[in-house]
């Protein structure tokens, strides 16, 4: 057992006064009050015979349970030939076991006040569901029964399919899915990271003999997290865990292997999805990024919030409140398991493609040339820190954000170092990050619209405009 | 003067009556209009910050369609004392986020933070409510961003939200509930900064609104903070609420729509709901649940599992812009259906009808209309563990349902509806003559690979 303290960085707001006198605030403006000591989430770590891992946070509050289990193997464990297979076995996981047809599971799950679904993401499959609390453990059998029994009959197998099918249709209509989809095979090449959903031909080739294969080689005690967030009392819901998931037995030898660590030797290019009737260009601009364990990982995090994470970001001050070229800029890190990329987004009307790229490469430059300010890097880090307790207010959030560390190979007490990092980086440190990573010759474009307008908007920067790999 | 909050009981602590727990929460009522409802919850150093008025796109002018939401976005650009870009600073700064919403019947502002942020927050919300830097320069620039919303959302999007702009200008005949609420761009082109002005001085009182904190705070010093920080707006009179309502349906309206962006079709069902009471509102929302929530509702098992003639459903009352509390005109219960491409829109309203009309018949089982009120009640008490959320719901139950506690009492009353409500409901309402439909199909397109879609 083990008791984790979740420790916001607080310091910080002494500053506040300096960046008072920077913006000039209203005079009248009553200051910050006194910050209330944070109530820390205790984190009870346990692990059954069989290797489960168990986290429980009992805590009080409206009586709600959240319940998530996290596998490892998601879409980068998928066979070659069988690419966003995780997809289908996250949507077939939940239809039926030996001795529970489907509609049953879904019905048992309502009667407590939950909806099991199971969703896939590069390094995991998340099976989550939120019960009420008198009514918890009426569900662990049955979600025990689903990940250790799960049967793809396959009639259900085939309707998964045919709906995986159409979604697919569906996505490949909406411009941020296609921008997305380039992205990924833009920055990860052949690495299994490149791939977030599947093809029609994948789909189609999928049998149930594969899915059942598949869930026995994942859907193991040893490469699984049970996190219990709520309100319930934890002596009794330990031993309610125990008596669901002890019987847990991986099935044959097969078992998920390690992700390569992807080499990204990125094409500096304007990589173009032609979609016509499209009104606006669906901008992305990507780079490499520092993976979760990265020493400058958390000086990378604070860069992004002031190129571009932030509504008060140097970005969105720039082309939304300034220009009103788009609606919807933003910039974010994001990290797989074994990898980190920057990606910013920017929805535009056709005449200002050119215009917001401009702006987008002046940004990213401006972030890796000049120091930010007092100011900025008070309001980044707050915010940051910040808003990771606002993520941690419910029950889900925190059940996500616990499973989430544990397939990336990180304790709970990971949210309170990262809090204590963002907090003693510098604006130096934050240079240097943005210095080696966010330059805009670190950049590729991706560019979702009519193919005429991105050609004619792009073409004076110089970069070749070709379609994606 | 007090207009849609009738049922306050004035400066008295609420007591709770109700079966189920809830956390502690206060009202009172500022002499000059304003309801303050604060929710005092210690498990985390986080606040929620809701301010509610009563004008949505309902009111909005005619001529100019769009400009309730516009004119969210100028309530972001400043005031004389506080420049634009003032808030969104200090609430970041603060450790939170800052938004805003526009809906039917109400615009919200949120903020969510740090607990340290309580006091400059609700200066900034007053500092708001007294006064704005009417700048034609920030509108001019609004303006534009309002308008790749309206591109990112509906014109470069599949579906376009025609089951949430198209319908209801189908299904409804007056202008208040017809309109296009996001805005056509010749009537967001004409707004001017003295719309801006005229519209800020009729609806922007603090008679028409609601103040919601809840979090980490002490109710008592919030109750001094929102006197001290907005006792002395004056109070202004605020236009009387015009009739909403609309001349009976008699017949079954259709439409068949052209997508250009879309590769499956979709249909938009749309039943007019009966005005809001207490008892109506909830069983029309047991209903537009048990059709619509999860995979255990009617219509999935009986569309996208049984027949498969459907790969998605969607839906419910007030769907989707809002809880099924939150409107006081005419709704409706919308379906939001994607079908494959080798059927055709009957098909799959025939296979609607049938589970709907089944429901009429003969109702739902004691056992699932248990459930379903169980879902419902867990669904519930996810929107208000949040803070934030919470404030929005109470502070919108202030507003449109005349008390905020009717957030807490939504448990107890899903306890009241009988399968016999739910079937009645359903034989009364949800009827041919009663609905709008309208079928979204791909446009003719040169031919592509994927261009016979559907089943495999």
């Amino acid at each position: 057992m083990k008791a984790t303290r979740i420790v916001m960085s607080i310091l910080l707001l002494a500053s506040f006064a300096q960046a008072q006198k920077e913006h000039a605030l209203p005079k009248d403006l009553p200051p910050y009050g006194p910050v209330a000591p944070l109530k820390a989430p205790e984190v009870k770590s346990l692990q059954l015979d069989n290797g489960l891992t168990v986290w429980l946070v009992a805590r009080g509050g409206f009586p709600k349970v959240a319940i998530m289990l996290a596998i490892r193997g998601g879409l980068a464990a998928d066979p070659k030939e069988r690419p966003g297979l995780a997809e289908l076995l996250a949507k077939s996981v939940t239809q039926g076991t030996k001795t529970r047809n489907a509609r049953q599971i879904a019905e048992q799950f309502q009667a407590a006040g939950g909806d099991l679904s199971a969703r896939a993401t590069q390094d995991s499959i998340f099976v989550s569901t939120s019960v009420l609390a008198d009514k918890f453990n009426t569900v662990l059998p049955v979600l025990a029964d689903v990940v250790t029994e799960a049967s793809f009959p396959d009639t259900e197998v085939a309707i998964a399919k045919n709906n995986v099918a159409n979604s697919l249709r569906s996505r490949e209509a909406e411009p941020g899915f296609l921008a997305g989809r380039a992205l990924a095979k833009v920055l990860f090449g052949d690495h299994p990271y490149s791939v977030i959903a599947p093809t029609q031909t994948s789909i189609e080739q999928t049998t149930p003999d594969e899915l059942r294969r598949e869930f026995a080689r994942r859907f193991q005690p040893k490469q699984a997290v049970l996190v219990v967030v709520g309100s319930f009392d934890a002596a009794q819901a330990e031993s309610a865990l125990r008596d669901a998931f002890q019987t847990w037995r991986a099935q044959g030898s097969a078992s998920v292997g390690e992700t390569s660590k992807p080499t990204i030797n990125l094409a500096r290019a304007v990589y173009l999805v032609p979609r016509t009737g499209s009104v606006q260009t669906t901008l992305r601009v990507g780079a490499p990024g520092p993976f979760r364990q990265a020493a400058d990982y958390e000086a990378s995090e604070i860069a992004t919030a002031i190129y571009g994470g932030m509504f008060g970001s140097r970005l969105v001050l720039n082309i939304r409140e300034d220009k009103g070229y788009t609606y919807s800029p933003f910039a974010a890190l994001r990290t797989y398991r074994e990898a980190g990329f920057f990606a910013t987004q920017a929805d535009v009307r056709n005449a200002v493609t050119g215009a917001t790229l401009n702006e987008i490469n002046y940004e990213l430059n401006r972030m890796a040339t000049i120091r930010p300010s007092d100011t900025e890097m008070t309001q980044a880090k707050r915010y940051i820190v910040g808003n990771e307790a606002i993520g941690l207010q419910s029950g889900g959030g925190l059940a996500g954000e616990l499973a989430g560390l544990w397939v990336d190979g990180l304790p709970p007490d990971e949210i309170a170092r990262e809090s204590e990092e963002i907090g003693k980086s510098t604006a130096a440190d934050v240079t240097a990050a943005a210095r080696k990573y966010l330059p805009a010759s670190h950049t590729a474009v991706i560019a979702v619209g009519e193919q005429k307008v991105v050609q004619e908007e792009l073409e004076p920067f110089g970069l070749e405009i070709k379609p994606v790999p | 003067m007090t207009r849609r909050l009738v049922a306050l009981i004035l400066a008295i602590p609420v007591v709770c009556v109700a079966q189920q727990w809830h956390p502690p929460t206060e009202v009172k009522k500022l002499a000059n209009g304003l309801v303050v409802v604060v929710s005092e919850d210690h498990s985390a150093p986080t606040i929620g910050i809701c301010v509610t008025y009563g004008i949505g796109f309902r009111l909005e002018p005619v001529g100019r369609t769009g400009f309730a939401h516009l004119f969210e976005h100028m309530m972001f650009e400043g005031t004389p004392v506080s420049p634009k870009g003032v808030f969104d600073q200090v609430t970041e700064s603060g450790g939170g986020f800052i938004n805003g919403d526009t809906r039917y019947d109400y615009t919200e502002y949120i903020e969510s933070a740090s607990s340290a942020a309580l006091d400059p927050l609700l200066w900034l919300e007053a500092d708001r409510m007294k006064t704005l830097d009417f700048s034609a320069k920030n509108l001019e620039n609004q303006r534009n961003v309002v308008e790749e919303e309206v591109r990112v959302n509906v014109m470069n999007q599949p579906y376009g939200l025609f089951y949430a702009i198209d319908l209801p200008g189908k299904a409804y005949d007056t202008y208040p509930n017809a309109h296009n609420f996001y805005g056509d761009f010749k009537d967001l082109d004409a707004a001017n900064i003295q719309d801006v002005q005229s519209f800020y001085e009729q609806y922007y009182a603090p008679n028409n609104a609601v103040l919601a904190v809840v979090g980490d705070v002490k109710t008592d010093e919030v109750f001094e903070k929102a006197q001290k920080y907005f006792g002395a707006i004056p109070q202004r009179k605020v236009p009387p609420k015009p009739p909403l309502t609309e001349k009976p349906q008699t017949s079954e309206r259709r439409a068949t729509q052209q997508d250009k962006l879309a590769t499956l079709p979709a249909l938009g069902i749309g039943y007019r709901m009966p005005p809001k009471t207490p008892h109506d509102s909830v069983i029309a929302a047991v209903t537009g649940e048990l059709l619509h929530n999860g995979e255990a509702s009617r219509l999935y098992q009986s569309l996208v599992k049984e027949k498969q003639v459907a790969t998605e459903v969607q839906g419910g009352v007030n769907w989707p812009l809002g809880t099924f509390l939150e409107y006081s005109g005419p709704t409706l219960m919308t379906s939001f259906i994607i079908y494959p491409a080798n059927l055709k829109g009957n098909d799959v309203i025939a296979a609607y009808d049938s589970a709907v009309d089944s429901l009429a018949k003969t109702g739902p089982k004691p056992e699932e209309l248990e459930r379903v009120r169980s879902k419902m009640r867990s669904d519930w008490y996810d929107q208000l563990e949040i803070p934030v959320s919470r404030a929005s719901a109470l502070a919108h139950a202030a507003l449109l349902d005349g008390d905020p506690m009717r957030v807490y009492s939504v448990p107890d009353e899903l306890n009241e509806v009988t399968p016999e409500d739910v079937r009645a409901f359903a034989a009364k309402y949800l009827v041919k003559t009663n609905r709008t439909i309208i079928d979204r199909v791909p446009a003719a397109q040169p031919a592509t690979p994927d261009s016979n879609g559907g089943k495999q």
